[in-house]
């Protein structure tokens, strides 16, 4: 009886710890290692939606991951970009840097055409130009 | 007589009507009007490289390391300034804040010239600058292109492979390399 006590309090605690690495895991301000200052990211669909635009011709192409760290005092950012569609697709993006004070950390980047295989995903990484950016947008357009 | 005065007539209309029309374009967006090389090419190229080198161990750890630009080799069948690459690559190495330029051999007569200009009797001694204050580069850069061009009746496939090193001049040890790959495809 005694020992069945100490298994349940056992896992109990195994289970506790695991919640708390997960939950607290990131820092406040932060989503999967990307800063997203006062805005509720709870999935990483949130955070796919808060730092994704559209501009020009819109694209079925869609990021569907993102995950960001630290390379020294740049911001490093991995995009995952999905094409579900049965026929290849041509896209280009950029990303757009924004400093402290939500201003741009850095002048307008140049349009970078991808082509994607059908039913495929392709993962894009970029590093911040400069340590000012402390945020991001990915930018997209169709190339169609 | 009436006939050829009609046919004139008509002539000059239809010349007066074929109008020219400009309009500005997004100097970043992607140019697709032949496959040589192009503006987006070289965007890709220098953008790429530039971040890739700013987050080099070598620049990451150096303070502020000097750095001279040496020739890109364009080892392929076109025409490409590649000077025009490097410029936009120390460009955005140097907004970057991490890298800082020794003058290249390009520049250098047109520094030494003005060395020699400001030791002239024209200039105050006080204010002019002196011979021996010139600071050597740590580091030089330097890199190629290449590319493969294959085409068929109607489709002409280009490959550009561009690669960049940053050579330690002391040692003569190659600290950091680089490249990009780019693809472009035309079919009529």
């Amino acid at each position: 009886m005694k020992s069945r006590l100490i298994m349940t309090a056992v896992a109990a605690s195994v289970l506790v710890a695991g919640c708390a690495t997960k939950k607290g895991f990131e820092q406040p301000g932060y989503a999967f290692g990307c800063p997203i200052g006062e805005q509720k990211v709870g999935s990483m669909d949130d955070l796919v939606r808060a730092k994704t635009a559209t501009e020009g011709r819109r694209t079925t192409i869609q990021a569907t991951e993102m995950r960001c760290s630290r390379a020294g005092d740049l911001l490093k950012v991995d995009a995952n970009l999905n094409n579900d569609s049965s026929s290849v697709k041509r896209v280009s993006y950029k990303f757009r840097w924004i400093d402290r004070e939500g201003m741009r950390a850095w002048e307008e980047e140049s349009w970078k055409p991808l082509m994607l295989y059908n039913n495929s995903n392709m993962m894009i990484s970029t590093v911040a130009p400069t340590p000012k950016a402390v945020d991001f947008r990915l930018v997209l357009m169709s190339q169609e | 007589m009436k006939k050829t005065f009609l046919l004139v007539a008509v002539a000059a209309l239809a010349g007066g009507c074929a109008h020219e029309k400009t309009s500005y374009g997004d100097a970043r967006g992607v140019e697709t009007v032949t496959n040589t090389f192009g503006s987006t090419d070289l965007q890709l190229i220098a953008e790429t490289m530039a971040r890739s080198m700013q987050n080099a161990p070598v620049i990451i750890s150096g303070n502020l390391p000097i750095v001279t630009v040496q020739e890109v080799k364009n080892k392929t069948s076109e025409y490409i300034d590649t000077r025009a690459i490097t410029d936009s690559i120390r460009a955005e190495l140097q907004k970057g804040g991490r890298v800082r330029f020794a003058v290249d051999a390009p520049g250098m007569t047109q520094q030494t010239d003005e060395i020699k200009r400001q030791q002239s009797e024209y200039y105050a001694k006080e204010s002019a600058v002196e011979k021996g204050q010139m600071v050597g580069a740590q580091y030089r850069m330097e890199g190629n292109i290449t590319s493969i061009v294959k085409e068929v009746k109607s489709t002409k496939d280009v490959y550009y492979k561009f690669n960049l090193q940053l050579w330690n001049i002391r040692n003569g040890l190659l600290e950091w390399s680089d490249e990009k790959e780019i693809r472009k495809t035309t079919t009529r």
